[in-house]
């Protein structure tokens, strides 16, 4: 237990202190971008932004990049087996994504406070009411994407730079037999009730109410099943 | 069984059989030369014992326990890499650090000394230092380790001649001082001769040769003379390789030296581990 301490350590703790520079950093370009465009347009009324919360996002999806290429080379030269690097990346997509769904919970929901013409992801899309969903939901979603880049670098490394490439035009080409599914192939009825499926697990219901729970199991089960896809890459992932 | 025991271990690349059907032990407590020319397999086997990659079939056992993805080993074995497998973002001493963190018998003040005999600047990051530093911190992680199963890959890579000899003297005042097995898989023959016991010479993915090396020493000699003459000595005899000039040839033997004709005009010498190793691996072209 020991060495499944000290690696996730060096996954949180080498992954930490990156945080707040891109707070730093994202905050420093907003507070400029707005004092400029102020300045130039003599007023500050229509001067802002909205959904903060998608900076996070690609950064996470970096992270989730750099969860593979960095690290699974130092953690494997120091005797670490693939299962123990999993938990301890997984453990820092977790902590890293809990940390920053924090920050931009309060800070979304101070800046729709402090000035309504902000909405935060969450709140733009169900409302401000329950700090606690808006922080697991967002919290969810982070790793999520975390998860799918996650998984996307480890098939790509697995099976390599070409494969990858035909694999990328055979998901374009699903995409488009999808859209065309919808289109062209399935009854008004169908795409209705696949619709209805798809909205009421992300929490809207029909009767118009909003389900606070549903979208964080969607979202668990997706975290879930991204997750045991790249245990399986990962268990069978070579040092190149 | 204290050793590192290879077991029917094959390893294919597309077409290129890197192992083929490998089997030997690399024993507790002995230092062993793993020596092979480029491609030869070495640094494959090695990435296998460290489970950094896998065998296609065949298994490696440490101390009898299973080395595939498996926690029970990771303080028995290090591999210090030939490659820069560390995360070059890192300073020296925080890397001192997470080793400290992750192995239990790693000395971190032993590691701060060798760092300070070799001038090594531990405050520097990994990426900025030279390649020489590079493996120099990569060799003081590994001289720091108290695990009973050292492998060194190339590990004076880009070192100048007065810190290999230091590096040769810790490794063997290491050595003296904790037993332990150290593999060092290396093309500087000549150099690791004097201090390795063991010999294991791997060529196109197959073992040529294990051997103790003041065995091989012994047993391996050249003949040298008329060539009809070196013929007739040698028609009984393993010879590995000839050199040949004119209507002068030298065998190069390995077997039991026998008493020379006392009519023909030969001469015996002793042959050294670096002519060894490159008649044994010419003898694998032909």
């Amino acid at each position: 237990m020991k060495n499944l301490k000290s690696i996730i350590q060096y996954e949180c703790m080498t992954s930490f202190k990156y945080i707040w520079i891109f707070y730093a950093i994202q905050y420093a370009i907003v507070g400029l971008i707005t004092i400029t465009i102020g300045l130039i347009m003599g007023t500050f009324e229509d001067v802002g932004t909205n959904c903060l919360e998608i900076n996070t996002l690609i950064y996470v999806c970096v992270l989730g990049v750099l969860g593979f290429n960095e690290d699974f080379k130092m953690l494997i030269q120091n005797g670490f087996t693939r299962k123990y690097i999993y938990i301890a990346t997984i453990a820092m997509f977790c902590f890293i994504s809990g940390i920053m769904a924090l920050v931009d919970t309060v800070v979304g929901n101070m800046m729709h406070l402090i000035n309504n013409n902000y909405s935060s992801l969450y709140g733009a899309l169900y409302g401000y009411d329950n700090l606690f969903m808006n922080w697991l939901w967002l919290f969810l979603f982070y790793v999520a994407f975390c998860s799918l880049l996650y998984l996307i670098v480890l098939v790509i490394n697995r099976v390599g730079k070409n494969i990858s490439i035909y694999l990328g035009v055979v998901f374009g080409g699903v995409i488009l037999l999808i859209i065309a599914l919808f289109r062209y192939v399935f009854s008004a009825e169908l795409v209705r009730d696949i619709v209805e499926f798809l909205m009421q697990a992300m929490g809207f219901m029909t009767d118009g109410t909003i389900n606070y729970i549903f979208p964080a199991l969607t979202l668990f089960v997706i975290v879930a099943i991204l997750g045991i896809g790249s245990y399986a890459v990962i268990r069978r992932t070579e040092l190149k | 069984m204290k050793a590192i025991q290879i077991k029917n271990v094959t390893k294919q690349y597309k077409d290129v059989i890197a192992l083929d059907n490998v089997s030997f032990s690399f024993e507790y407590g002995k230092i062993y030369g793993f020596l092979g020319r480029n491609g030869a397999g070495k640094s494959t086997l090695i990435n296998i014992i460290a489970n950094r990659i896998f065998a296609d079939s065949g298994e490696v056992l440490i101390d009898d326990i299973p080395a595939k993805e498996n926690m029970k080993i990771h303080d028995k074995i290090f591999c210090m890499s030939e490659a820069d497998l560390y995360d070059t973002n890192l300073k020296i001493k925080d890397l001192f650090k997470w080793t400290d963190r992750f192995y239990d018998d790693f000395d971190k003040e032993k590691a701060m000394k060798i760092a300070n005999k070799f001038n090594l600047n531990i405050n520097k990051k990994f990426k900025a230092l030279s390649k020489g530093y590079q493996s120099i911190f990569k060799l003081t992680v590994a001289l720091s380790l108290n695990v009973p199963y050292v492998i060194y890959d190339e590990p004076v890579l880009g070192l100048d001649a007065n810190h290999r000899e230091l590096f040769y003297d810790l490794l063997l005042k290491d050595y003296e001082n904790s037993e332990r097995t150290i593999i060092i898989a290396t093309h500087l023959i000549e150099e690791v001769a004097n201090i390795i016991e063991e010999v294991v010479l791997i060529d196109k993915g197959k073992v040529l040769l294990q051997n103790n090396v003041n065995s091989l020493l012994e047993t391996g000699f050249s003949v040298s003379g008329l060539a009809h003459e070196v013929d007739a000595y040698c028609a009984d005899k393993n010879v590995i390789g000839y050199d040949e000039l004119s209507n002068l040839k030298i065998a190069y033997v390995l077997d039991e030296k026998t008493p020379l004709p006392k009519t023909a005009n030969l001469s015996l010498s002793a042959m050294n581990l670096q002519k060894l190793f490159v008649k044994l691996t010419e003898k694998g072209d032909q």
